[in-house]
């Protein structure tokens, strides 16, 4: 159990990493150009009631003043308030926080139960019709952006055959997982592809390994050989590359949740940057990075559970 | 003669290229006899593995196929045998071992699983019973604590505990013949010759059929009954080993024995004892090194002693050995003495000056010594060809002025006999052994002092190897080259140095003219080692008194 022994204090670890982060989104939220008072009063604002906005909001201080407050506030677990919705920002994430954390949960099994036999079939008939025909369908699946899939399926699935509906989020569990399942089958058609071709071109590698002849020299059938030698030797790499892809995945969502009208965190980003709501923008970026950093963590630890011989 | 156990005739293997069909295995004809161990001896690419291979229909590529002949398992045709019926005989029938247990086994599986894997589905014995079956296979291989090590997984164990557990995992569901395809070529001699004698002992104990596949003829002379030899898919000589040993009927036979670099007796023509100036100052002077690696995570910080206090001359002109086990710091020395890694302390002066002492002494150390690398393909720039690759060295040295540089690479491949034609080739174009004298060309470009050769003949098949010992022999008398010599093989380094170190632990245990160290061994290690050395004479037995040798092997292992 001691390959285990870095969950306890890989987290550690996290505290200059999320210090890191809060600097940054910091500093780049207040890059954006405009003046978020003056958006909150409108146009025909006087002045002095944007100055009085400013003030209030604690925009007329230095930056590194703000950026002290900004600590401080999230110590205390507040993140500011949002000036558009005059609630804490935090609390304001949590209301959006749960149909992202779905979607992308539902993306990545819907992936995983696409990319892994789509794989398998591809690897097991190397060069021939099964495994051309997936090299073209995946090429597809790369090269058809998420916004107009999300439409064409949203005309097949919801318009013309009437399955699925077409947008929003219900509240029993069913509900919301019917209503997910098409923005999730629009973000695992890309996903999938992806994560299908880096197992292939693994499995085929240990199709051919020794291992695989040792199994077959014992006796083994292809299946046998195929399921208990060759797969899990090829899941290691797979499994950083969708670490990786699951942290692009969450920045991802933001157009997937447009075209669905999801009222998730994507949604409130696009709405928070329109209107320059400063804290909701800087808020929404801390938790997608400190949702990438987690999802890193949890990729090291499936790692470790799939191959014994790495010691982190 | 009873009928054989199996009966190969005219067994014929054809590759299917763009550029036609050709013949790898052409009318192959060999018995195997029930209890007896047939030597399957032959450079790479004369087929030996292949054949194997084709017994049990796995044929490495899908363009290869069996085009003729017959395979006959106890009277049953196995070359058109259904798919099912050779699920059957691989494992249940043939076992097979590998070379490379460590590619071999499956990383990720634990070792008794993978025993257990071939007594589930043959026997079909539910998941308690595979596992004491295989707890009881680990035992008779050598596992010491079976039943624990039986949820190890093979990253765990040495190289040879891991070629145990293949061979565990081979006999687990108690074939009638074992292949084993160069068992002991990746492992140490001690080591090479327990897992001998553990084959051994299981032929004796279970009846079983062994086909060997090696290139050591110390090894087939050791542990056969019968040797066949093989040569661009065909056998060339089969017969009883004595007799075929003594007297080699054919031509490739005999060039293999000459080759066999086996350990002579005291009638060895001495070498040419070369006469050390009064004062000379060697070119390598190391003196009570110690390189230290740190190792272990943020928190548990410990250090391992790969070099534990070694001091040692090398005057002009002397050719070193150094020979020891894997793990020994015979490389770690080597690469402490070209400056490649940091020394924890101790000194080492490469012709009078200290290279641990700035950047300067570094440069000029670089520039005087040159190393030849153990796989020879690898150390060459796949994109350059020969010439590009010397002019390059050439260049760099400034030793030369440029118009001369294309004659000197001329010069360059006559001393280490390539043709000129080599200039305009590349390494992909070219053998094993012609890399690895293109590599010792360009160790010579450079016009050194000091050549370090790791481990460079290691890779080569045995008739390549006596051709490149000759050619260093042939440089370092004419050249009078320095050189040392790294090496596990024994035999290699007793042919070719004067003087021989032998490492164990990180320390010299042993030192002095190769004649004496090997004859007369004071030190136990050394005495074990070469004991272990398979001799090419069938009659003198491997390791006769086992004791000493294991209880060095035992320590080595763990």
């Amino acid at each position: 159990m001691h390959r285990y022994k870095f969950v306890l204090y890989r987290p550690l670890q996290f505290l200059p990493v999320l210090f890191g982060i809060s600097i940054i989104t910091f500093i780049l939220v207040r890059l954006i150009p405009g003046d978020p008072a003056r958006v909150l009063l409108g146009t025909r604002a006087t002045p002095e009631a944007i100055a009085r906005i400013r003030e209030q909001y604690g925009l007329d201080e230095p930056f590194l003043v703000q950026y002290l407050y900004f600590l401080r506030n999230l110590a205390d677990g507040e993140m500011g308030r949002s000036i558009l919705y005059k609630i804490d920002v935090l609390k304001l994430i949590l209301t959006r926080i749960e149909p992202t954390l779905m979607l992308v949960l539902c993306s990545v099994v819907l992936s995983v139960l696409i990319a892994v036999p789509v794989a398998a079939v591809a690897a097991r008939n190397q060069g021939r019709f099964a495994d051309q025909a997936i090299r073209v369908i995946s090429t597809f699946g790369i090269g058809f952006p998420p916004f107009w899939l999300g439409l064409m399926l949203i005309i097949l699935f919801s318009v013309k055959l009437d399955i699925f509906p077409v947008s929003g989020y219900g509240n029993t569990l069913p509900e919301k997982l019917t209503h997910l399942f098409l923005p999730s089958l629009t973000i695992s058609l890309s996903l999938s592809t992806v994560l299908a071709r880096s197992l292939r071109a693994a499995m085929v590698e240990a199709l051919r390994s020794d291992v695989a002849t040792a199994a077959r020299a014992r006796g083994m059938p292809e299946s046998i050989v195929f399921w208990r030698h060759v797969l899990p030797n090829s899941l290691v790499p797979t499994v950083n590359l969708l670490a990786v892809n699951i942290g692009w995945l969450i920045g991802g969502t933001v157009v997937v949740e447009t075209v669905f009208a999801l009222p998730g965190m994507g949604q409130l980003l696009v709405r928070a940057i329109f209107s320059r709501d400063y804290m909701v923008v800087q808020g929404v970026a801390m938790v997608f990075a400190c949702a990438t950093v987690l999802i890193n963590f949890l990729a090291d630890i499936a790692t470790v559970a799939l191959d014994p011989r790495v010691k982190l | 003669m009873s009928a054989p156990l199996l009966a190969i005739t005219d067994l014929t293997v054809v590759h299917d290229g763009d550029a036609g069909t050709r013949a790898l295995l052409d009318a192959v004809s060999l018995d195997l006899a029930q209890g007896e161990v047939l030597g399957l001896v032959g450079e790479s690419g004369s087929g030996k593995s292949l054949l194997c291979r084709s017994l049990v229909r796995l044929l490495p590529s899908s363009r290869l196929r069996i085009a003729g002949g017959s395979v006959k398992l106890a009277g049953h045709e196995l070359t058109d045998a259904p798919e099912s019926v050779m699920l059957k005989v691989r494992g249940g029938e043939i076992g097979m071992i590998f070379q490379n247990p460590t590619s071999h086994l499956d990383p990720v599986m634990r070792i008794g699983d993978q025993v257990a894997e071939g007594i589930r589905f043959h026997q079909g014995l539910d998941a308690r019973a595979a596992r004491a079956a295989a707890t009881d296979v680990l035992a008779q291989v050598g596992f010491s604590d079976p039943a624990r090590q039986y949820d190890s997984y093979p990253h765990e164990f040495s190289g040879g505990m891991r070629q145990r557990a293949m061979i565990a995992a081979a006999l687990s569901c108690d074939p009638k013949i074992l292949i084993a395809d160069e068992p002991t070529t990746a492992l140490d001699v001690t080591i090479q010759a327990q897992i001998l004698r553990l084959l051994m002992d299981i032929r004796a104990k279970r009846g079983l059929s062994v086909i060997l596949i090696t290139h050591d003829l110390g090894i087939v002379a050791q542990v056969c009954d019968r040797i066949a030899v093989m040569r661009h898919g065909r056998v060339v000589e089969v017969g009883e080993k004595r007799g075929l040993l003594a007297a080699p009927s054919h031509a490739y036979t005999r060039s293999l024995i000459a080759s066999h670099p086996s350990l002579p007796e005291e009638e060895a023509a001495p070498k040419a004892e070369k006469l050390q100036m009064p004062g000379a100052v060697p070119v390598v002077d190391i003196e009570k090194l110690h390189v230290r690696f740190a190792s272990g995570g943020l928190f548990k910080r410990s250090s391992v002693n790969a070099v534990d206090g070694v001091t040692l001359r090398v005057m002009p002109g002397e050719t070193v050995g150094i020979v020891g086990e894997s793990g020994s710091g015979k490389s770690t020395l080597a690469r402490a003495v070209l400056g490649l890694t940091p020394v924890s302390s101790g000194a080492i002066r490469f012709d009078g000056n200290d290279i641990t002492s700035g950047r300067a002494a570094l440069a000029t150390l670089r520039r005087e010594t040159a190393m030849v690398f153990q796989d020879p393909f690898n150390a060459l720039n796949p994109r350059m060809t020969i010439g590009q690759m010397l002019a390059e060295v050439l260049r760099v040295q400034g030793k030369i002025e440029s118009a001369r540089i294309p004659a000197r690479c001329g010069e360059l491949l006559d001393l280490v006999g390539l043709g000129r034609e080599f200039l305009d080739r590349k390494p992909r174009s070219m053998s094993g052994g012609q890399c690895q004298r293109a590599g010792i060309a360009r160790a010579l470009a450079v016009d050194p002092k000091l050549i370090i050769a790791d481990e460079c003949v290691a890779a080569l098949d045995v008739t390549i190897q006596a051709q490149i010992v000759e050619l260093f022999r042939g440089l370092a008398e004419r050249m009078s080259l320095t050189l040392i010599f790294i090496a596990h093989d024994l035999a290699i380094v007793r042919n070719l140095c004067q003087r021989v170190v032998v490492m164990h632990r990180g320390a010299i245990v042993e030192e002095g003219r190769s004649e004496d160290v090997f004859s007369r061994p004071r030190h136990a290690y050394t005495a074990a080692l070469v004991a272990a050395v398979p001799h090419i004479d069938p009659d003198k037995p491997l390791l006769a008194p086992p004791k000493m040798a294991t209880a060095y092997a035992h320590a080595a292992a763990n």
